[in-house]
């Protein structure tokens, strides 16, 4: 019978999902906001859903933090260190709590922020949760030793990751493209810091003074709750927590004044690659420059795109081509990446994705292009909303961005305002040879 | 009132879904049969084309055929539309066709918006009926396919390697012994009439099975049940497998690449599956010695947790695809299974150490099974869990699929039923019946193979080194025994071979 109920709240959950298409909102959920007086901010998305809940916990703190010299990776290892548990739930108690809670648990880490999440059934759970982790982010508690016992597993973490020629190519990518501000490095860090993290306990714990606290997060719980209900106990477990007041003072990026290069000998066979990097704007839902700047990687280098299908399906000189526009708080890059077959093509695509922003400049996207790719952009966004935790994820980096979920409704009709004269002006501000950095990698002879 | 809703609601429902389930049983076994999952007001539909045939169905020379055919029409153009058409008609609806190829099972996925439903069928139903198969697409489909073996797997992914390694130990001569893309030498020699031969040959109605969940229209499975029936009668029966090999000692294979970082990856075939009544006590058990990349994982807890090795330590009691978050994925089912424990990368210099203590947590298990206090531990955990697994509609109606292979209405519900029953005794005896750890396959990527192969035939003590100076006491301790922890390993039971060379022809490679 439980079996039963279950399954029709579940079509109740998707009977909830609206026409995306069809309403003025991309994000048709309701959500409420909520401040606590030390700042920690929380919003609400209660959900008719099938008895399933996702708490994120968003700290408004990643690599982008690491402004000081050899403290790169350090938001990445400290969340590792986030999972050691309290003096009054230690570790082993932590783990067997959320064991028993079944839960789908982890934390990542980006440029902008760290993220934990608990995706759980069960809203009696709601307030174990909620005691929990306000226990775990407040009162956090490890020594010396266990983080040196941690720190080489960040080691292990980072040869997994440069096993893949793709990461390297990105950490190439930064290191050559900045020069001051800390988007340098990726959020794994240099290998030479990760070396030297089981000395940084003192750092550790200046870390998360000052940026985990509650001026620096959000608290974003969706599913089967009530407001109400949440905020009895977010405010009675949270209500203690001092506020940080640490303000961060990101290194201003200067202009780039002349074009770079770099490349990367790769040790063994592997299919060349080729990024080439532009500085461009921040996130923003107001100015039109990003939003433009979106709509352009779709409608000149995605797999509709005239590009695309000459480079990947005509001539078949990549497997891969793709333009990827990140957002972030601050300025960030413009990336378009291609993975060739034969190296010997790697000046040719690199010519014939220059030649296309050059075309850009000159000529207009069509009105029907754009509206295709408007089209795209919403369904690709309402297809992600199908659980509580999509729903919670998706939202979770817009979140980040302005502390607001209304961004992703502003940004949707900021898309909406974008003309095939704006992608124009685009490319002429940001798409300048002395503002890209290419970097190469290639490999292959080495058995 | 609210209550009246439901329950007239769920009455619909339940209704509306039994006729639709006895509309779709095959009514022979070379005639098309269907999986439905409707749910009303759903503003999407979800696709499943299930097929009966997967990689054991290369014929041998040809490994990588099926996945090579499957892939045409995946990637590729139909007849009446070349594949830069489809990509542009898709793009709008944010539309795709997905594969994936395993042994015994491929299946084709889709999800759209019910505003495009039409537009996307329409399509998507002339890619796997009436598939283009053009050079064009050949050379490039055919390209990507080797490029992964030769220059992706072995070069960029040797997690991946590793569990790929440890397939071609377990299956040397069976149907499941090798890659599904193949070797870089039978992927030369194909040729596009091998394709539309494939094609011919398997694409029977009665190998398919229409999976649809959402919110389509009441007549559509109807229709998409007619559009398909144009493919000719006929089944290909089940592959009759040969039985699997156990191994004998310990049995390694050690491919050598110039990497910091070793990956590991061991098993054995096993001769039970979630068909049999004791899996559900093995799962127990092997969720608690290695549950994927979950804190419960007794090895995560012993490796990481306390030593720092690396990422992560895992176990499984079957084939394992990780789909969304960290969940399984559907549409992996196989005849016969394997237990496996994925090692994720460490230090090169620690390498034995983590091999010995591995088998040595393994030893531990058999002989003393596990804690009373894990045994409930674990299964709280198991039936909290999986009431995650399947939350969309793609991943409900693949468990439904699953369900059905496997001789269950649902597997998720027969484990909220069984699991409670099981006893720590039934948990203790199903590990002493099915694990082992003295008869296992290792595969281990390394720098200079031969330098771990000699310590390992010689028994060599294997200290491991930590960056922590002041490791607890009680870890050092046991540290010392796992050191020298005694491995029978006979030297000739350790092949190396360089990584290069794997994959290029069938089985493992002559050094």
């Amino acid at each position: 019978m439980k079996r039963f109920i279950s399954a029709v709240l579940t079509v109740l959950l998707l009977l909830c999902i609206p026409s995306i298409l069809h309403s003025s909102k991309i994000f048709p959920y309701d959500f409420k906001i909520e401040v606590l007086e030390n700042g920690l901010k929380v919003v609400s998305i209660p959900l008719d859903n099938p008895n399933i809940i996702s708490h994120y916990v968003i700290v408004r703190s990643g690599s982008r933090n690491e402004i000081e010299p050899g403290k790169s990776g350090f938001a990445h290892f400290f969340e590792h260190m986030m999972f050691k548990g309290t003096k009054t739930m230690p570790r082993e108690d932590y783990d067997d709590f959320l064991t028993k809670l079944g839960a789908g648990t982890n934390g990542y880490t980006t440029d902008d922020y760290t993220c934990y999440f608990v995706v759980f059934a069960g809203k009696e759970n709601l307030e174990e949760v909620i005691k929990t982790e306000a226990d775990r982010f407040i009162n956090l508690y490890y020594d010396e030793e266990m983080l040196k016992t941690e720190a080489p597993v960040i080691e292990g973490e980072y040869y997994a990751s440069v096993s893949n020629p793709g990461r390297r190519l990105f950490e190439t990518l930064r290191d050559a493209a900045f020069e001051k501000h800390s988007y340098k490095h990726t959020t794994l860090g240099y290998l030479r810091d990760i070396l030297d993290m089981p000395n940084q306990f003192e750092y550790s714990q200046l870390y998360k003074k000052r940026f985990y606290a509650p001026d620096n997060i959000i608290l974003l719980v969706a599913g089967d709750f009530g407001h109400d209900q949440l905020m009895e106990y977010v405010r009675k477990y949270y209500s203690g927590w001092e506020k940080s007041n640490y303000t961060l003072v990101t290194p201003e990026e200067p202009p780039q004044t002349r074009a770079k290069r770099a490349h990367y000998d790769w040790p063994s066979r592997t299919l060349p690659r080729l990024v080439i990097g532009f500085h461009g704007p921040a996130y923003s839902d107001e100015k039109i420059d990003k939003a433009a700047l979106d709509l352009l990687a779709e409608t000149s280098f995605s797999r509709s795109s005239p590009l695309y299908q000459k480079l990947v399906i005509d001539e078949q000189k990549c497997v891969f081509l793709n333009a990827s526009f990140a957002d972030r708080r601050n300025p960030y890059l413009l990336v378009f990446s291609a993975t060739l077959r034969d190296e010997k093509d790697l000046s040719y695509v690199e010519d014939e994705i220059f030649k296309e922003l050059e075309r850009l400049k000159k000529e207009r996207v069509s009105e029907e292009l754009l509206a295709d790719i408007k089209s795209n952009l919403k369904y690709s966004f309402a297809s992600a909303l199908e659980t509580t935790d999509g729903i919670a994820g998706s939202l979770a980096q817009f979140i980040n961005l302005t502390t607001d979920p209304g961004t992703v409704n502003r940004l949707f009709d900021l898309f909406e305002k974008v003309t095939p004269e704006d992608i124009q002006e685009m490319c002429k501000k940001y798409f300048i040879r002395t503002n890209s950095t290419v970097v190469t990698l290639s490999g292959g002879n080495a058995k | 009132m609210k209550k009246h809703i439901k329950q007239t609601l769920s009455i619909f429902l339940v209704t509306g879904l039994t006729l639709m389930m006895s509309a779709c049983a095959r009514v022979s076994p070379d005639r098309l049969s269907c999986e439905l999952l409707p749910v009303e007001g759903s503003p999407m539909v979800s696709f499943r084309i299930l097929l009966d045939v997967g990689s054991v169905n290369d014929p041998p020379g040809k490994e990588g055929l099926c996945q090579l055919t499957l892939s045409m029409i995946a990637s590729g153009g139909s007849k009446s539309l070349t594949y830069k058409e489809i990509q542009k008609k898709f793009y709008p609806m944010a539309a795709y066709v997905g594969l994936s190829v395993d042994k015994e099972m491929s299946v084709f996925t889709g999800i759209i918006h019910i505003d495009n439903l039409e537009k996307y069928y329409t399509i998507f139903k002339e890619m796997l009926l009436d598939p283009g198969f053009r050079e064009d697409d050949f050379t490039r489909i055919k390209t990507n396919q080797l490029n992964f073996l030769e220059r992706t797997l072995v070069s960029n992914m040797d997690e991946q390697f590793g569990k790929e390694i440890l397939n071609l130990m377990m299956y040397e001569g069976h149907p499941y012994g090798h890659n599904e893309a193949g070797t870089v030498e039978s992927l030369q020699k194909l040729t596009l009439d091998d394709i539309r031969a494939f094609y011919k040959e398997h694409f029977l109605q009665g190998n398919i099975t229409i999976g649809l969940a959402g919110g389509y229209p009441s007549d559509f499975p109807g229709k998409v049940m007619d559009d398909f029936a144009a493919l000719p009668e006929g089944h290909i029966p089940q592959l009759s497998l040969p039985e699997q090999r156990t191994p004998s000692g310990l049995e390694f294979i050690i491919a050598d690449k110039g990497t910091p970082a070793t990956a590991i990856s061991m098993g054995f075939p096993i001769p039970i599956s979630k068909a049999d009544d004791d899996y559900f006590a093995l799962w127990m058990a092997v969720a608690h010695f290695g549950e994927h990349r979950q804190h419960l994982s007794h090895l995560f807890q012993k490796i990481r947790e306390e030593r720092g090795q690396n990422y992560g330590d895992y176990a499984y009691a079957d084939h394992f695809i990780q789909g969304r978050d960290k969940f399984p994925a559907q549409n992996y089912c196989r005849q016969q299974q394997y237990f496996s424990i994925w090692i994720r990368p460490l230090t090169n210099t620690n390498r034995h150490f983590v091999i010995r203590q591995a088998l040595r947590e393994l030893k531990k298990l058999v002989e003393e099974g596990i804690p009373e206090e894990r045994f409930e531990l674990t299964r709280t955990y198991l039936l909290n869990y999986t009431r995650l697994y399947a939350q969309t509609l793609g991943e409900r109606l693949g468990w439904q699929m699953d369900s059905k292979y496997y001789g269950y209405k649902s597997f998720l519900d027969e484990a909220q039923k069984r699991l409670p029953r099981i006893t720590h005794q039934d948990v203790n005896r199903a590990i002493k019946k099915y694990l082992n750890y003295e008869n296992v396959y290792i595969a281990v990527i390394t720098q200079d193979a031969e330098s771990l192969k000699e310590a390992l035939a010689n028994n060599s003590p294997s200290p491991i080194t930590y960056a922590n100076p002041n490791m607890p006491e009680h870890i050092l301790e046991e540290d010392k025994v796992i050191e020298v922890f005694p491995l029978d390993v006979k030297p000739e039971k350790v092949r190396t071979a360089p990584a290069t060379d794997f994959f290029q022809k069938a089985g493992v490679p002559e050094k």
